[in-house]
Protein backbone atom coordinates (compact mmCIF):
# COMPACT_ATOMS: atom_id res chain seq x y z
CA UNK A 1 0.00 0.00 0.00
CA UNK A 2 2.99 2.49 -0.58
CA UNK A 3 1.80 5.58 -1.87
CA UNK A 4 2.37 6.25 -5.69
CA UNK A 5 4.75 8.58 -6.84
CA UNK A 6 4.50 10.49 -10.36
CA UNK A 7 6.74 12.21 -12.69
CA UNK A 8 5.71 15.34 -14.42
CA UNK A 9 7.42 17.66 -16.38
CA UNK A 10 6.75 21.90 -15.91
CA UNK A 11 5.21 23.28 -19.43
CA UNK A 12 4.51 26.66 -19.05
CA UNK A 13 5.04 29.47 -16.00
CA UNK A 14 3.04 32.55 -16.09
CA UNK A 15 3.95 35.14 -13.20
CA UNK A 16 0.51 37.14 -11.50
CA UNK A 17 2.39 39.39 -9.78
CA UNK A 18 6.11 40.41 -8.13
CA UNK A 19 5.87 37.17 -6.31
CA UNK A 20 3.44 34.88 -7.31
CA UNK A 21 3.21 32.34 -10.37
CA UNK A 22 1.18 30.03 -12.13
CA UNK A 23 2.52 26.39 -13.52
CA UNK A 24 1.45 24.13 -15.60
CA UNK A 25 2.67 20.58 -15.92
CA UNK A 26 1.95 17.32 -17.61
CA UNK A 27 -0.97 15.36 -15.39
CA UNK A 28 -0.06 11.44 -15.79
CA UNK A 29 -2.42 9.46 -17.33
CA UNK A 30 -3.00 7.73 -14.32
CA UNK A 31 -3.16 10.48 -11.65
CA UNK A 32 -6.39 11.34 -10.49
CA UNK A 33 -7.65 14.14 -7.61
CA UNK A 34 -10.60 15.31 -6.50
CA UNK A 35 -11.20 19.33 -6.04
CA UNK A 36 -9.49 20.36 -3.12
CA UNK A 37 -7.05 17.48 -2.51
CA UNK A 38 -3.06 18.01 -2.45
CA UNK A 39 0.37 16.54 -4.46
CA UNK A 40 3.50 16.74 -2.75
CA UNK A 41 6.54 17.10 -4.61
CA UNK A 42 9.82 15.89 -3.63
CA UNK A 43 12.35 17.83 -5.56
CA UNK A 44 16.53 17.29 -4.98
CA UNK A 45 15.61 17.43 -1.20
CA UNK A 46 12.99 20.22 -1.24
CA UNK A 47 9.32 19.04 0.04
CA UNK A 48 6.08 20.98 -0.63
CA UNK A 49 2.75 20.67 -1.15
CA UNK A 50 0.43 22.32 -3.52
CA UNK A 51 -3.11 22.31 -4.23
CA UNK A 52 -3.96 22.46 -8.20
CA UNK A 53 -6.03 25.49 -9.23
CA UNK A 54 -7.10 23.34 -12.73
CA UNK A 55 -9.55 20.13 -12.79
CA UNK A 56 -9.38 16.76 -12.39
CA UNK A 57 -9.59 16.32 -16.21
CA UNK A 58 -7.59 19.14 -17.19
CA UNK A 59 -4.68 18.10 -19.60
CA UNK A 60 -1.83 19.85 -16.72
CA UNK A 61 -1.94 20.05 -13.38
CA UNK A 62 -1.84 24.20 -12.89
CA UNK A 63 -0.60 24.83 -9.73
CA UNK A 64 -0.56 29.07 -7.89
CA UNK A 65 2.96 29.23 -6.03
CA UNK A 66 4.23 32.21 -3.84
CA UNK A 67 7.91 32.35 -4.33
CA UNK A 68 8.92 32.90 -0.59
CA UNK A 69 12.55 33.31 -1.46
CA UNK A 70 14.01 31.58 0.76
CA UNK A 71 15.39 28.97 -1.15
CA UNK A 72 12.90 26.52 -0.72
CA UNK A 73 10.63 24.44 -3.42
CA UNK A 74 8.55 27.53 -4.38
CA UNK A 75 12.23 29.28 -5.50
CA UNK A 76 13.38 26.33 -7.27
CA UNK A 77 9.76 25.94 -9.05
CA UNK A 78 9.96 29.29 -9.80
CA UNK A 79 13.05 29.65 -11.78
CA UNK A 80 12.77 25.68 -13.03
CA UNK A 81 13.77 25.63 -16.67
CA UNK A 82 10.53 24.31 -19.11
CA UNK A 83 10.65 20.70 -19.26
CA UNK A 84 12.18 19.75 -16.13
CA UNK A 85 11.13 17.00 -14.30
CA UNK A 86 9.47 16.97 -11.11
CA UNK A 87 8.58 13.75 -8.72
CA UNK A 88 5.14 13.86 -6.58
CA UNK A 89 2.98 11.93 -5.05
CA UNK A 90 -0.71 11.92 -4.15
CA UNK A 91 -3.78 13.13 -3.85
CA UNK A 92 -3.51 13.49 -0.51
CA UNK A 93 -5.66 14.81 2.08
CA UNK A 94 -10.22 15.37 2.35
CA UNK A 95 -10.45 19.57 1.98
CA UNK A 96 -13.45 18.64 -0.27
CA UNK A 97 -16.75 20.25 -0.84
CA UNK A 98 -20.00 18.69 0.38
CA UNK A 99 -23.16 20.43 -0.48
CA UNK A 100 -25.67 20.40 2.27
CA UNK A 101 -28.72 22.61 3.06
CA UNK A 102 -26.35 25.18 5.14
CA UNK A 103 -24.91 27.83 3.68
CA UNK A 104 -21.37 27.37 2.60
CA UNK A 105 -18.63 29.90 3.40
CA UNK A 106 -15.25 29.55 1.88
CA UNK A 107 -12.43 31.63 3.64
CA UNK A 108 -8.67 31.35 2.37
CA UNK A 109 -5.85 33.35 2.90
CA UNK A 110 -3.54 34.39 0.18
CA UNK A 111 -2.33 30.93 -2.25
CA UNK A 112 -4.80 28.94 0.27
CA UNK A 113 -7.34 30.52 -2.58
CA UNK A 114 -6.06 27.43 -5.24
CA UNK A 115 -8.75 24.41 -3.57
CA UNK A 116 -11.41 26.56 -3.97
CA UNK A 117 -10.06 28.03 -7.40
CA UNK A 118 -10.47 24.08 -8.23
CA UNK A 119 -13.63 23.50 -6.64
CA UNK A 120 -15.21 26.52 -8.64
CA UNK A 121 -13.94 25.50 -12.08
CA UNK A 122 -15.28 21.76 -11.18
CA UNK A 123 -18.44 23.41 -11.25
CA UNK A 124 -19.34 24.41 -7.32
CA UNK A 125 -21.29 27.45 -7.10
CA UNK A 126 -23.59 30.02 -4.63
CA UNK A 127 -20.58 29.72 -1.75
CA UNK A 128 -19.60 33.17 0.07
CA UNK A 129 -15.65 33.90 -0.72
CA UNK A 130 -13.62 35.67 1.84
CA UNK A 131 -10.36 36.11 0.50
CA UNK A 132 -7.59 37.82 2.60
CA UNK A 133 -4.69 39.39 0.90
CA UNK A 134 -2.47 42.46 1.46
CA UNK A 135 -3.75 44.25 -1.55
CA UNK A 136 -6.40 43.94 -4.24
CA UNK A 137 -3.88 43.26 -6.81
CA UNK A 138 -3.65 39.41 -5.31
CA UNK A 139 -7.12 38.65 -6.00
CA UNK A 140 -6.16 36.25 -9.10
CA UNK A 141 -9.09 34.95 -9.49
CA UNK A 142 -11.60 37.57 -8.97
CA UNK A 143 -13.44 37.28 -12.18
CA UNK A 144 -13.74 33.40 -11.51
CA UNK A 145 -14.95 34.11 -8.17
CA UNK A 146 -17.33 36.51 -8.81
CA UNK A 147 -19.51 34.58 -11.49
CA UNK A 148 -19.88 31.57 -9.06
CA UNK A 149 -19.87 33.11 -5.38
CA UNK A 150 -23.19 34.25 -3.68
CA UNK A 151 -20.73 36.39 -2.43
CA UNK A 152 -16.86 37.54 -3.08
CA UNK A 153 -15.19 39.66 -0.19
CA UNK A 154 -11.43 40.67 -0.68
CA UNK A 155 -10.20 41.46 2.95
CA UNK A 156 -7.71 43.32 2.29
CA UNK A 157 -5.03 44.05 5.28
CA UNK A 158 -3.02 46.51 3.22
CA UNK A 159 -3.55 50.29 2.64
CA UNK A 160 -6.64 51.16 0.68
CA UNK A 161 -6.39 52.42 -3.19
CA UNK A 162 -8.55 54.54 -5.60
CA UNK A 163 -8.57 50.80 -7.70
CA UNK A 164 -10.09 48.74 -4.96
CA UNK A 165 -13.18 46.77 -5.74
CA UNK A 166 -15.71 49.05 -3.85
CA UNK A 167 -17.03 45.79 -2.14
CA UNK A 168 -13.63 45.60 -0.49
CA UNK A 169 -13.21 44.86 2.98
CA UNK A 170 -10.39 46.65 5.06
CA UNK A 171 -9.43 44.04 7.31
CA UNK A 172 -8.55 40.46 8.43
CA UNK A 173 -11.15 37.62 6.91
CA UNK A 174 -11.27 36.99 10.72
CA UNK A 175 -12.55 40.13 11.52
CA UNK A 176 -14.97 39.94 8.24
CA UNK A 177 -16.64 36.67 10.20
CA UNK A 178 -16.82 38.28 13.60
CA UNK A 179 -18.18 40.89 12.37
CA UNK A 180 -20.36 40.76 9.35
CA UNK A 181 -21.44 37.44 9.26
CA UNK A 182 -24.98 36.62 10.72
CA UNK A 183 -25.01 33.84 13.54
CA UNK A 184 -26.29 31.30 11.91
CA UNK A 185 -25.10 27.42 11.18
CA UNK A 186 -22.71 27.34 8.06
CA UNK A 187 -20.39 25.12 6.56
CA UNK A 188 -17.12 26.54 6.60
CA UNK A 189 -14.40 25.59 4.28
CA UNK A 190 -11.20 27.08 5.44
CA UNK A 191 -7.52 27.19 3.88
CA UNK A 192 -4.86 29.10 4.75
CA UNK A 193 -3.21 30.57 7.62
CA UNK A 194 -2.92 28.48 10.94
CA UNK A 195 -3.97 31.87 12.66
CA UNK A 196 -6.66 32.24 10.49
CA UNK A 197 -8.07 28.47 10.64
CA UNK A 198 -7.88 28.84 14.65
CA UNK A 199 -9.57 32.24 14.77
CA UNK A 200 -12.25 31.63 12.74
CA UNK A 201 -12.74 27.89 14.90
CA UNK A 202 -13.00 29.42 17.76
CA UNK A 203 -15.38 32.09 16.52
CA UNK A 204 -17.85 29.10 14.88
CA UNK A 205 -17.86 27.30 18.45
CA UNK A 206 -18.98 30.73 20.03
CA UNK A 207 -21.62 32.04 17.24
CA UNK A 208 -21.94 30.13 14.64
CA UNK A 209 -23.87 26.73 16.36
CA UNK A 210 -24.62 23.21 14.75
CA UNK A 211 -21.98 24.64 11.92
CA UNK A 212 -19.42 22.26 9.70
CA UNK A 213 -15.65 23.16 9.75
CA UNK A 214 -13.88 21.75 7.00
CA UNK A 215 -9.97 23.11 7.16
CA UNK A 216 -6.47 22.78 5.08
CA UNK A 217 -3.69 24.81 7.04
CA UNK A 218 -1.31 26.10 3.95
CA UNK A 219 1.62 28.05 4.63
CA UNK B 1 0.58 21.37 5.21
CA UNK B 2 0.89 22.44 8.72
CA UNK B 3 -0.17 19.53 11.19
CA UNK B 4 -1.53 21.44 13.76
CA UNK B 5 -4.44 24.44 13.98
CA UNK B 6 -4.49 25.34 17.16
CA UNK B 7 -9.00 24.95 16.67
CA UNK B 8 -8.55 22.57 19.37
CA UNK B 9 -7.18 24.66 22.06
CA UNK B 10 -10.28 25.29 23.50
CA UNK B 11 -11.75 21.81 24.36
CA UNK B 12 -13.45 21.05 21.19
CA UNK B 13 -12.68 18.97 17.92
CA UNK B 14 -13.57 18.84 14.33
CA UNK B 15 -15.26 15.84 13.09
CA UNK B 16 -13.91 14.25 9.66
CA UNK B 17 -17.96 15.50 8.83
CA UNK B 18 -17.27 18.64 9.84
CA UNK B 19 -19.28 18.88 13.29
CA UNK B 20 -17.41 20.77 16.13
CA UNK B 21 -17.89 18.68 19.32
CA UNK B 22 -16.12 18.32 22.34
CA UNK B 23 -13.04 16.45 23.22
CA UNK B 24 -14.89 14.50 26.13
CA UNK B 25 -17.47 12.97 23.76
CA UNK B 26 -17.47 9.10 23.40
CA UNK B 27 -17.19 9.85 19.99
CA UNK B 28 -13.87 11.49 20.25
CA UNK B 29 -12.74 8.79 23.25
CA UNK B 30 -13.80 6.15 20.76
CA UNK B 31 -11.19 6.58 17.63
CA UNK B 32 -8.85 8.24 20.34
CA UNK B 33 -8.99 4.35 21.78
CA UNK B 34 -8.53 3.13 18.01
CA UNK B 35 -5.74 4.82 17.71
CA UNK B 36 -3.76 3.80 20.58
CA UNK B 37 -4.67 0.51 18.98
CA UNK B 38 -2.41 1.29 16.27
CA UNK B 39 -0.06 2.65 17.64
CA UNK B 40 0.75 -0.12 20.57
CA UNK B 41 0.43 -2.56 16.89
CA UNK B 42 3.29 -0.32 15.79
CA UNK B 43 5.41 -1.18 18.89
CA UNK B 44 4.16 -4.86 17.86
CA UNK B 45 5.44 -4.63 14.72
CA UNK B 46 8.65 -3.02 15.61
CA UNK B 47 9.23 -6.06 17.94
CA UNK B 48 8.53 -8.37 15.10
CA UNK B 49 10.79 -6.53 13.08
CA UNK B 50 13.13 -9.55 11.35
CA UNK B 51 11.57 -12.32 13.35
CA UNK B 52 8.40 -12.54 11.84
CA UNK B 53 7.67 -10.76 8.49
CA UNK B 54 4.59 -13.02 7.41
CA UNK B 55 2.95 -11.42 10.75
CA UNK B 56 4.39 -8.16 10.63
CA UNK B 57 2.71 -7.55 7.06
CA UNK B 58 -0.52 -8.84 8.58
CA UNK B 59 -0.49 -6.56 11.47
CA UNK B 60 0.81 -3.60 9.47
CA UNK B 61 -2.29 -4.53 7.20
CA UNK B 62 -4.50 -3.90 10.55
CA UNK B 63 -3.67 -1.04 10.88
CA UNK B 64 -4.92 0.01 7.54
CA UNK B 65 -8.23 -1.59 8.69
CA UNK B 66 -7.95 0.24 11.78
CA UNK B 67 -7.49 3.74 10.18
CA UNK B 68 -10.44 2.73 8.01
CA UNK B 69 -12.68 2.48 11.05
CA UNK B 70 -11.39 5.41 12.65
CA UNK B 71 -12.56 7.56 9.75
CA UNK B 72 -16.08 5.74 10.18
CA UNK B 73 -15.95 6.63 14.12
CA UNK B 74 -15.23 10.73 13.05
CA UNK B 75 -17.93 10.73 10.92
CA UNK B 76 -21.43 11.25 11.84
CA UNK B 77 -23.69 8.39 9.80
CA UNK B 78 -25.94 11.24 8.31
CA UNK B 79 -23.56 13.12 6.57
CA UNK B 80 -22.56 12.52 2.97
CA UNK B 81 -19.06 11.88 3.71
CA UNK B 82 -20.11 8.76 5.73
CA UNK B 83 -21.31 7.25 2.25
CA UNK B 84 -17.90 7.90 0.59
CA UNK B 85 -15.95 6.18 3.39
CA UNK B 86 -14.58 2.44 3.09
CA UNK B 87 -16.85 0.26 5.35
CA UNK B 88 -15.85 -3.24 7.05
CA UNK B 89 -17.02 -6.04 4.46
CA UNK B 90 -17.93 -9.56 5.47
CA UNK B 91 -14.88 -10.99 3.68
CA UNK B 92 -12.64 -8.74 5.68
CA UNK B 93 -14.02 -10.21 8.81
CA UNK B 94 -13.90 -13.39 7.21
CA UNK B 95 -10.12 -13.58 6.23
CA UNK B 96 -9.20 -12.45 9.99
CA UNK B 97 -11.27 -15.80 11.57
CA UNK B 98 -9.48 -17.68 8.62
CA UNK B 99 -6.07 -16.31 9.95
CA UNK B 100 -7.50 -16.90 13.64
CA UNK B 101 -8.04 -20.39 12.79
CA UNK B 102 -4.90 -21.22 11.27
CA UNK B 103 -2.98 -19.91 13.62
CA UNK B 104 -4.33 -21.70 16.42
CA UNK B 105 -3.87 -24.85 14.28
CA UNK B 106 -0.38 -24.57 14.76
CA UNK B 107 -0.48 -24.20 18.26
CA UNK B 108 -0.67 -26.91 21.11
CA UNK B 109 -4.59 -27.15 22.75
CA UNK B 110 -4.71 -24.45 26.23
CA UNK B 111 -5.00 -26.55 29.17
CA UNK B 112 -5.02 -23.59 31.71
CA UNK B 113 -5.68 -19.64 31.74
CA UNK B 114 -2.39 -18.54 30.84
CA UNK B 115 -1.01 -14.91 32.47
CA UNK B 116 -0.03 -12.27 29.50
CA UNK B 117 3.30 -11.53 29.14
CA UNK B 118 6.35 -14.20 27.45
CA UNK B 119 8.64 -13.23 24.59
CA UNK B 120 8.01 -8.81 23.78
CA UNK B 121 6.35 -9.53 21.42
CA UNK B 122 3.36 -11.87 22.77
CA UNK B 123 3.71 -9.00 25.54
CA UNK B 124 2.64 -6.38 22.81
CA UNK B 125 -0.11 -9.09 21.65
CA UNK B 126 -2.13 -9.16 24.72
CA UNK B 127 -1.49 -5.57 25.40
CA UNK B 128 -3.03 -4.77 21.77
CA UNK B 129 -5.82 -7.85 23.00
CA UNK B 130 -7.19 -5.59 26.10
CA UNK B 131 -7.30 -2.44 24.04
CA UNK B 132 -9.13 -4.37 21.80
CA UNK B 133 -11.66 -5.18 23.88
CA UNK B 134 -12.01 -1.79 25.56
CA UNK B 135 -12.29 -0.02 21.81
CA UNK B 136 -15.27 -2.50 21.34
CA UNK B 137 -17.10 -1.45 24.80
CA UNK B 138 -16.60 1.56 23.83
CA UNK B 139 -18.16 1.45 20.25
CA UNK B 140 -20.56 -0.21 21.86
CA UNK B 141 -21.55 2.54 23.73
CA UNK B 142 -21.34 5.14 21.09
CA UNK B 143 -23.35 2.86 19.15
CA UNK B 144 -25.99 2.57 21.50
CA UNK B 145 -25.95 6.46 22.53
CA UNK B 146 -25.80 7.89 19.25
CA UNK B 147 -28.51 5.37 17.18
CA UNK B 148 -25.33 3.69 15.31
CA UNK B 149 -25.75 -0.09 15.71
CA UNK B 150 -26.03 -0.83 12.19
CA UNK B 151 -23.23 1.66 10.52
CA UNK B 152 -21.07 0.31 13.09
CA UNK B 153 -21.83 -3.12 13.46
CA UNK B 154 -19.77 -4.50 10.96
CA UNK B 155 -16.42 -2.90 12.43
CA UNK B 156 -17.81 -3.73 15.84
CA UNK B 157 -17.48 -7.90 14.88
CA UNK B 158 -13.77 -7.12 13.82
CA UNK B 159 -12.57 -5.18 16.54
CA UNK B 160 -14.60 -8.27 18.69
CA UNK B 161 -12.26 -11.04 16.49
CA UNK B 162 -9.31 -8.80 16.71
CA UNK B 163 -9.06 -9.33 20.29
CA UNK B 164 -9.35 -13.17 19.46
CA UNK B 165 -6.48 -12.64 16.80
CA UNK B 166 -4.25 -11.01 19.39
CA UNK B 167 -4.64 -13.70 21.88
CA UNK B 168 -3.99 -16.45 19.65
CA UNK B 169 -1.12 -14.25 18.13
CA UNK B 170 0.50 -13.55 21.41
CA UNK B 171 0.67 -17.54 22.08
CA UNK B 172 1.74 -17.94 18.31
CA UNK B 173 4.47 -15.36 19.05
CA UNK B 174 5.58 -17.60 22.58
CA UNK B 175 5.90 -20.18 20.47
CA UNK B 176 8.07 -19.11 17.20
CA UNK B 177 10.35 -17.37 19.48
CA UNK B 178 10.75 -20.48 22.31
CA UNK B 179 9.53 -18.67 25.21
CA UNK B 180 6.76 -20.86 27.15
CA UNK B 181 3.53 -19.29 27.90
CA UNK B 182 3.35 -18.05 31.67
CA UNK B 183 0.88 -20.37 33.01
CA UNK B 184 -1.99 -19.41 35.59
CA UNK B 185 -0.99 -21.21 38.76
CA UNK B 186 -3.46 -21.51 42.01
Amino acid sequence: MAEEIFTTRLRARRWLSPDTYEVDMDRPDRFHFRPGQHIRFDHEGLEREYSPVSTATDAVITLCVRDTRTGNFSTALAHAPQETSFRFSGPHGYFLYTPSSRPAVFAATGTGIAPFVSMVRSGVTGFLLLHGVRTAEECFYESLFRTAARGYVPCLSGAGKPADPPDAFYGRVTDYVAGHLPSSPCDFYLCGRQEMIRDITFLVDEHFPQSRIYSETFY
Amino acid sequence: MKVYTGGGDRGRTSLFSGERISKTHDRVAAYGELDELSAILGALTAALEGRAPQVLKEVQDIQYVLFDIGALLATTPESPSFAALKKIDEETIAALERRIDRLDAELPPLKSFILPGGDMTAAWAHIARTVCRRVERRMTGLAEEEGMEDDLQPARVYINRLSDYFFVLARYCNQITGVPDVVWKR
